[in-house]
Protein backbone atom coordinates (compact mmCIF):
# COMPACT_ATOMS: atom_id res chain seq x y z
CA UNK A 1 0.00 0.00 0.00
CA UNK A 2 2.71 2.41 1.03
CA UNK A 3 4.80 1.15 -1.89
CA UNK A 4 2.15 2.28 -4.31
CA UNK A 5 2.03 5.80 -2.92
CA UNK A 6 5.79 6.12 -2.93
CA UNK A 7 5.97 5.34 -6.63
CA UNK A 8 6.36 8.74 -8.30
CA UNK A 9 4.58 7.49 -11.40
CA UNK A 10 1.45 6.59 -9.48
CA UNK A 11 1.63 9.82 -7.54
CA UNK A 12 1.66 11.94 -10.67
CA UNK A 13 -1.13 9.74 -12.00
CA UNK A 14 -3.22 10.54 -8.93
CA UNK A 15 -2.46 14.22 -9.32
CA UNK A 16 -3.57 14.06 -12.94
CA UNK A 17 -6.83 12.38 -11.94
CA UNK A 18 -7.45 15.06 -9.38
CA UNK A 19 -6.75 17.74 -11.96
CA UNK A 20 -9.18 16.07 -14.35
CA UNK A 21 -11.84 16.11 -11.64
CA UNK A 22 -11.25 19.80 -11.05
CA UNK A 23 -11.44 20.49 -14.80
CA UNK A 24 -14.68 18.57 -15.10
CA UNK A 25 -16.18 20.41 -12.14
CA UNK A 26 -15.22 23.79 -13.59
CA UNK A 27 -16.42 22.87 -17.02
CA UNK A 28 -19.75 21.69 -15.66
CA UNK A 29 -20.14 24.94 -13.76
CA UNK A 30 -19.36 27.05 -16.79
CA UNK A 31 -21.37 25.15 -19.34
CA UNK A 32 -24.64 25.33 -17.47
CA UNK A 33 -25.49 28.94 -18.31
CA UNK A 34 -23.99 28.78 -21.79
CA UNK A 35 -26.24 27.95 -24.72
CA UNK A 36 -29.21 29.89 -23.39
CA UNK A 37 -29.58 33.16 -25.24
CA UNK A 38 -32.16 35.68 -24.11
CA UNK A 39 -35.53 34.83 -25.59
CA UNK A 40 -37.82 37.70 -26.48
CA UNK A 41 -41.56 37.66 -25.93
CA UNK A 42 -41.98 38.33 -29.65
CA UNK A 43 -40.09 35.15 -30.53
CA UNK A 44 -42.11 33.19 -27.99
CA UNK A 45 -45.42 34.40 -29.37
CA UNK A 46 -44.29 33.68 -32.92
CA UNK A 47 -43.35 30.17 -31.85
CA UNK A 48 -46.75 29.39 -30.33
CA UNK A 49 -48.56 31.03 -33.22
CA UNK A 50 -46.78 29.08 -35.92
CA UNK A 51 -47.11 25.80 -34.02
CA UNK A 52 -50.88 26.24 -33.78
CA UNK A 53 -51.24 27.53 -37.33
CA UNK A 54 -49.28 24.58 -38.71
CA UNK A 55 -51.49 22.03 -36.97
CA UNK A 56 -54.76 23.58 -38.18
CA UNK A 57 -53.47 24.04 -41.72
CA UNK A 58 -52.23 20.47 -42.07
CA UNK A 59 -55.42 19.03 -40.55
CA UNK A 60 -57.60 21.08 -42.88
CA UNK A 61 -55.58 20.27 -45.98
CA UNK A 62 -55.47 16.54 -45.21
CA UNK A 63 -59.24 16.57 -44.68
CA UNK A 64 -59.77 18.44 -47.92
CA UNK A 65 -57.57 16.02 -49.87
CA UNK A 66 -59.59 13.16 -48.39
CA UNK A 67 -62.76 14.94 -49.55
CA UNK A 68 -61.50 15.23 -53.10
CA UNK A 69 -60.29 11.66 -53.40
CA UNK A 70 -62.96 9.83 -51.40
CA UNK A 71 -65.84 12.08 -52.45
CA UNK A 72 -67.19 12.56 -48.93
CA UNK A 73 -67.29 16.35 -49.07
CA UNK A 74 -67.62 18.23 -46.74
CA UNK A 75 -67.06 15.80 -43.86
CA UNK A 76 -63.34 15.31 -44.47
CA UNK A 77 -62.72 19.04 -44.23
CA UNK A 78 -64.83 19.39 -41.09
CA UNK A 79 -63.28 16.47 -39.24
CA UNK A 80 -59.79 17.24 -40.54
CA UNK A 81 -59.96 20.84 -39.32
CA UNK A 82 -61.20 19.70 -35.90
CA UNK A 83 -58.38 17.18 -35.61
CA UNK A 84 -56.05 19.91 -36.85
CA UNK A 85 -57.12 22.18 -33.99
CA UNK A 86 -56.38 19.31 -31.59
CA UNK A 87 -52.96 18.77 -33.19
CA UNK A 88 -52.22 22.50 -33.04
CA UNK A 89 -53.10 22.58 -29.35
CA UNK A 90 -50.87 19.56 -28.80
CA UNK A 91 -48.03 21.36 -30.58
CA UNK A 92 -48.50 24.44 -28.40
CA UNK A 93 -48.56 22.35 -25.20
CA UNK A 94 -45.34 20.60 -26.28
CA UNK A 95 -43.67 23.89 -27.12
CA UNK A 96 -44.71 25.34 -23.75
CA UNK A 97 -43.33 22.28 -21.96
CA UNK A 98 -40.00 22.57 -23.80
CA UNK A 99 -39.71 26.27 -23.04
CA UNK A 100 -40.59 25.89 -19.36
CA UNK A 101 -38.13 23.02 -18.94
CA UNK A 102 -35.49 25.13 -20.70
CA UNK A 103 -35.98 28.06 -18.35
CA UNK A 104 -36.05 25.80 -15.29
CA UNK A 105 -32.72 24.42 -16.42
CA UNK A 106 -31.88 21.41 -14.26
CA UNK A 107 -35.48 20.17 -14.10
CA UNK A 108 -35.44 18.89 -17.69
CA UNK B 1 -39.59 61.78 -53.01
CA UNK B 2 -37.66 58.65 -52.23
CA UNK B 3 -39.30 55.29 -52.62
CA UNK B 4 -41.04 54.33 -49.40
CA UNK B 5 -42.46 51.01 -50.50
CA UNK B 6 -41.65 48.77 -47.52
CA UNK B 7 -41.80 45.48 -49.42
CA UNK B 8 -39.63 46.46 -52.35
CA UNK B 9 -36.65 45.03 -50.44
CA UNK B 10 -38.02 41.51 -50.95
CA UNK B 11 -38.06 41.68 -54.74
CA UNK B 12 -36.09 39.01 -56.52
CA UNK B 13 -34.57 40.23 -59.75
CA UNK B 14 -32.52 38.46 -62.33
CA UNK B 15 -28.86 39.29 -62.68
CA UNK B 16 -27.81 36.82 -65.37
CA UNK B 17 -30.81 35.46 -67.28
CA UNK B 18 -30.38 31.78 -68.01
CA UNK B 19 -32.83 29.23 -69.29
CA UNK B 20 -32.45 25.47 -69.64
CA UNK B 21 -34.99 22.74 -70.43
CA UNK B 22 -37.75 25.35 -70.45
CA UNK B 23 -37.00 26.30 -66.85
CA UNK B 24 -36.00 29.75 -65.73
CA UNK B 25 -32.68 29.16 -63.95
CA UNK B 26 -31.54 32.78 -63.87
CA UNK B 27 -28.92 33.86 -61.39
CA UNK B 28 -30.83 36.27 -59.13
CA UNK B 29 -29.94 38.52 -56.23
CA UNK B 30 -31.27 35.72 -54.03
CA UNK B 31 -28.72 33.30 -55.52
CA UNK B 32 -26.08 35.98 -55.06
CA UNK B 33 -26.80 36.23 -51.34
CA UNK B 34 -26.94 32.47 -50.87
CA UNK B 35 -23.52 32.06 -52.48
CA UNK B 36 -22.20 35.02 -50.54
CA UNK B 37 -23.48 33.51 -47.27
CA UNK B 38 -21.78 30.19 -47.97
CA UNK B 39 -18.58 31.76 -49.28
CA UNK B 40 -18.31 34.26 -46.43
CA UNK B 41 -18.80 31.51 -43.83
CA UNK B 42 -16.09 29.35 -45.36
CA UNK B 43 -13.63 32.22 -45.74
CA UNK B 44 -14.26 33.63 -42.24
CA UNK B 45 -13.85 30.26 -40.57
CA UNK B 46 -10.78 29.39 -42.64
CA UNK B 47 -9.15 32.69 -41.71
CA UNK B 48 -10.20 32.46 -38.07
CA UNK B 49 -8.82 28.94 -37.68
CA UNK B 50 -5.72 29.42 -39.85
CA UNK B 51 -3.35 29.99 -36.92
CA UNK B 52 -4.61 26.94 -34.97
CA UNK B 53 -3.03 28.32 -31.84
CA UNK B 54 -3.36 26.59 -28.48
CA UNK B 55 -4.10 29.99 -26.98
CA UNK B 56 -6.56 31.43 -29.51
CA UNK B 57 -6.55 34.96 -30.78
CA UNK B 58 -9.79 36.89 -31.02
CA UNK B 59 -11.03 35.52 -34.35
CA UNK B 60 -10.17 31.95 -33.40
CA UNK B 61 -11.94 32.21 -30.05
CA UNK B 62 -15.08 33.51 -31.76
CA UNK B 63 -15.03 30.48 -34.06
CA UNK B 64 -14.45 28.19 -31.07
CA UNK B 65 -17.27 29.79 -29.08
CA UNK B 66 -19.70 29.25 -31.96
CA UNK B 67 -18.52 25.65 -32.24
CA UNK B 68 -18.91 25.05 -28.51
CA UNK B 69 -22.28 26.78 -28.46
CA UNK B 70 -23.74 24.54 -31.16
CA UNK B 71 -22.09 21.40 -29.74
CA UNK B 72 -23.61 22.12 -26.31
CA UNK B 73 -26.99 22.69 -27.90
CA UNK B 74 -26.87 19.38 -29.78
CA UNK B 75 -25.60 17.47 -26.74
CA UNK B 76 -28.18 18.89 -24.33
CA UNK B 77 -31.21 18.29 -26.58
CA UNK B 78 -30.33 15.17 -28.62
CA UNK B 79 -27.80 13.54 -26.29
CA UNK B 80 -24.32 12.25 -27.00
CA UNK B 81 -25.64 10.21 -29.93
CA UNK B 82 -26.99 13.36 -31.52
CA UNK B 83 -23.45 14.61 -32.06
CA UNK B 84 -23.29 12.65 -35.31
CA UNK B 85 -25.67 15.31 -36.62
CA UNK B 86 -23.47 18.10 -35.36
CA UNK B 87 -22.14 19.05 -38.84
CA UNK B 88 -25.70 19.23 -40.14
CA UNK B 89 -27.01 21.39 -37.30
CA UNK B 90 -23.92 23.58 -37.36
CA UNK B 91 -24.28 24.18 -41.10
CA UNK B 92 -27.95 25.10 -40.75
CA UNK B 93 -27.27 27.40 -37.80
CA UNK B 94 -24.39 29.25 -39.42
CA UNK B 95 -26.12 29.52 -42.79
CA UNK B 96 -29.25 31.07 -41.29
CA UNK B 97 -27.28 33.28 -38.92
CA UNK B 98 -25.02 34.70 -41.63
CA UNK B 99 -27.93 35.08 -44.06
CA UNK B 100 -29.96 36.97 -41.44
CA UNK B 101 -27.02 39.19 -40.56
CA UNK B 102 -26.29 39.99 -44.23
CA UNK B 103 -29.91 41.05 -44.51
CA UNK B 104 -29.33 43.72 -41.86
CA UNK B 105 -27.19 45.87 -44.16
CA UNK B 106 -29.25 48.75 -45.60
CA UNK B 107 -26.88 49.16 -48.55
CA UNK B 108 -24.70 46.41 -49.84
CA UNK B 109 -22.35 45.72 -52.75
CA UNK B 110 -24.94 43.59 -54.47
CA UNK B 111 -27.20 43.75 -57.52
CA UNK B 112 -29.52 46.70 -56.95
CA UNK B 113 -27.15 48.05 -54.27
CA UNK B 114 -29.50 46.91 -51.50
CA UNK B 115 -29.20 43.90 -49.26
CA UNK B 116 -31.57 40.99 -49.45
CA UNK B 117 -32.62 38.59 -46.69
CA UNK B 118 -32.91 35.15 -48.24
CA UNK B 119 -34.64 33.79 -45.11
CA UNK B 120 -37.50 36.27 -45.67
CA UNK B 121 -38.64 34.10 -48.56
CA UNK B 122 -40.88 31.18 -47.67
CA UNK B 123 -39.48 28.90 -50.35
CA UNK B 124 -35.99 29.08 -48.82
CA UNK B 125 -37.12 28.34 -45.28
CA UNK B 126 -39.44 25.56 -46.49
CA UNK B 127 -36.53 23.95 -48.31
CA UNK B 128 -34.45 24.04 -45.11
CA UNK B 129 -37.30 22.73 -42.97
CA UNK B 130 -38.12 19.93 -45.41
CA UNK B 131 -34.46 18.94 -45.39
CA UNK B 132 -34.63 18.52 -41.60
CA UNK B 133 -37.99 16.75 -41.72
CA UNK B 134 -36.92 14.26 -44.39
CA UNK B 135 -33.65 13.64 -42.55
CA UNK B 136 -35.65 12.76 -39.44
CA UNK B 137 -37.86 10.33 -41.38
CA UNK B 138 -35.09 8.68 -43.39
CA UNK B 139 -32.70 8.35 -40.48
CA UNK B 140 -35.47 7.34 -38.06
CA UNK B 141 -36.65 4.52 -40.32
CA UNK B 142 -33.08 3.50 -41.19
CA UNK B 143 -32.02 3.28 -37.55
CA UNK B 144 -35.19 2.04 -35.82
CA UNK B 145 -37.13 0.37 -38.60
CA UNK B 146 -40.80 -0.06 -37.73
CA UNK B 147 -40.10 1.08 -34.17
CA UNK B 148 -39.89 4.61 -35.55
CA UNK B 149 -43.70 4.53 -35.85
CA UNK B 150 -43.82 4.54 -32.04
CA UNK B 151 -43.58 8.31 -32.10
CA UNK B 152 -47.16 8.31 -33.39
CA UNK B 153 -48.45 6.02 -30.65
CA UNK B 154 -47.98 7.50 -27.19
CA UNK B 155 -47.86 4.94 -24.40
CA UNK B 156 -50.43 4.79 -21.61
CA UNK B 157 -53.42 5.91 -23.67
CA UNK B 158 -56.73 4.00 -23.29
CA UNK B 159 -57.35 1.80 -26.33
CA UNK B 160 -60.66 3.37 -27.37
CA UNK B 161 -59.21 6.86 -27.90
CA UNK B 162 -55.91 5.58 -29.30
CA UNK B 163 -56.96 5.96 -32.99
CA UNK B 164 -57.83 9.62 -32.42
CA UNK B 165 -54.62 10.33 -30.56
CA UNK B 166 -52.59 8.59 -33.26
CA UNK B 167 -54.33 10.64 -35.95
CA UNK B 168 -53.64 13.84 -34.02
CA UNK B 169 -50.01 12.82 -33.56
CA UNK B 170 -49.66 12.22 -37.30
CA UNK B 171 -51.12 15.64 -38.10
CA UNK B 172 -48.81 17.15 -35.51
CA UNK B 173 -45.82 15.45 -37.12
CA UNK B 174 -46.78 16.56 -40.63
CA UNK B 175 -47.26 20.13 -39.42
CA UNK B 176 -43.66 20.34 -38.16
CA UNK B 177 -41.98 21.57 -41.35
CA UNK B 178 -44.73 24.18 -41.71
CA UNK B 179 -44.32 25.71 -38.27
CA UNK B 180 -40.55 25.28 -38.52
CA UNK B 181 -40.33 27.26 -41.77
CA UNK B 182 -43.13 29.77 -41.23
CA UNK B 183 -41.63 30.94 -37.95
CA UNK B 184 -38.28 31.88 -39.45
CA UNK B 185 -39.85 33.38 -42.57
CA UNK B 186 -42.50 35.40 -40.71
CA UNK B 187 -40.04 36.77 -38.19
CA UNK B 188 -37.63 38.02 -40.82
CA UNK B 189 -40.40 39.35 -43.09
CA UNK B 190 -42.31 41.17 -40.34
CA UNK B 191 -39.21 42.66 -38.76
CA UNK B 192 -37.84 44.01 -42.02
CA UNK B 193 -41.19 45.45 -43.10
CA UNK B 194 -41.58 47.18 -39.73
CA UNK B 195 -38.10 48.64 -40.05
CA UNK B 196 -38.76 50.03 -43.51
CA UNK B 197 -42.20 51.37 -42.57
CA UNK B 198 -40.80 53.46 -39.73
CA UNK B 199 -37.87 54.62 -41.83
CA UNK B 200 -40.33 55.58 -44.57
CA UNK B 201 -42.21 57.86 -42.13
CA UNK B 202 -39.20 60.20 -42.02
CA UNK B 203 -39.33 60.73 -45.78
CA UNK B 204 -43.12 61.04 -45.73
CA UNK B 205 -43.00 63.69 -42.97
CA UNK B 206 -40.51 65.76 -44.95
CA UNK B 207 -42.57 65.48 -48.12
CA UNK B 208 -45.74 66.28 -46.18
CA UNK B 209 -44.39 69.46 -44.64
CA UNK B 210 -42.98 70.55 -48.00
CA UNK B 211 -46.37 70.09 -49.65
CA UNK B 212 -47.96 72.32 -46.99
CA UNK B 213 -45.59 75.10 -48.00
CA UNK B 214 -43.43 75.01 -44.86
CA UNK B 215 -40.34 73.56 -46.47
CA UNK B 216 -38.82 70.23 -45.57
CA UNK B 217 -37.16 71.27 -42.31
CA UNK B 218 -40.14 70.90 -39.91
CA UNK B 219 -40.78 67.49 -41.37
CA UNK B 220 -37.22 66.38 -40.78
CA UNK B 221 -37.35 67.72 -37.22
CA UNK B 222 -40.48 65.68 -36.54
CA UNK B 223 -38.71 62.78 -38.20
CA UNK B 224 -36.57 62.42 -35.08
CA UNK B 225 -39.32 60.30 -33.52
CA UNK B 226 -39.63 57.66 -36.25
CA UNK B 227 -35.85 57.71 -36.47
CA UNK B 228 -35.56 56.82 -32.78
CA UNK B 229 -38.04 54.00 -33.38
CA UNK B 230 -36.03 52.75 -36.35
CA UNK B 231 -32.89 52.80 -34.23
CA UNK B 232 -34.52 50.71 -31.51
CA UNK B 233 -36.03 48.30 -34.01
CA UNK B 234 -32.66 47.80 -35.67
CA UNK B 235 -31.21 46.63 -32.37
CA UNK B 236 -34.21 44.34 -31.89
CA UNK B 237 -33.77 42.98 -35.41
CA UNK B 238 -30.18 42.00 -34.66
CA UNK B 239 -31.46 40.06 -31.64
CA UNK B 240 -34.18 38.44 -33.76
CA UNK B 241 -31.67 37.55 -36.49
CA UNK B 242 -29.58 35.63 -33.97
CA UNK B 243 -32.51 34.23 -32.01
CA UNK B 244 -34.26 32.80 -35.06
CA UNK B 245 -31.12 31.02 -36.20
CA UNK B 246 -30.85 29.60 -32.68
CA UNK B 247 -34.51 28.58 -32.57
CA UNK B 248 -34.29 26.91 -35.97
CA UNK B 249 -31.21 24.95 -34.90
CA UNK B 250 -32.57 23.89 -31.52
CA UNK B 251 -35.85 22.70 -33.05
CA UNK B 252 -33.78 20.72 -35.55
CA UNK B 253 -32.08 19.06 -32.55
CA UNK B 254 -35.42 18.34 -30.88
CA UNK B 255 -36.78 16.76 -34.06
CA UNK B 256 -33.60 14.75 -34.60
CA UNK B 257 -33.95 13.50 -31.03
CA UNK B 258 -37.22 11.85 -32.11
CA UNK B 259 -35.39 10.04 -34.86
CA UNK B 260 -32.69 8.87 -32.44
CA UNK B 261 -34.95 7.91 -29.56
CA UNK B 262 -38.53 7.27 -30.74
CA UNK B 263 -41.17 6.62 -28.12
CA UNK B 264 -40.15 9.30 -25.63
Amino acid sequence: MSGEDDNPRNQSRAELDELQLRIDATRGKHQQPAGKPPSSAWALGMRYGSEFFGGVLVGGVLGYVLDVFAGISPFGLIIGTMLGFAAGTLNVVRAAREISSESDGDKA
Amino acid sequence: MADTNPIKQFEVHEVFPFEAFGLNLAFTNSSYFMMLTTGLTIVLFAVAMSSRALVPNRAQSVAEIIYGFVADMVRSTAGQEGLRFFPFVFTLFIFILVANMLGMFPYFPAPGAHSFTITSHLIVTVALAMLVWLTVIVYGVFKNGAKFLKIFVPSGVPIFILPFVTLIEIISFVSRPISHSVRLFANMLAGHILLKVFAGFIVMLAAGSASMGMGELPGYLAGVFPFAMTLGLTALEFLVAFLQAYVFAILTCIYLNDALHPGH
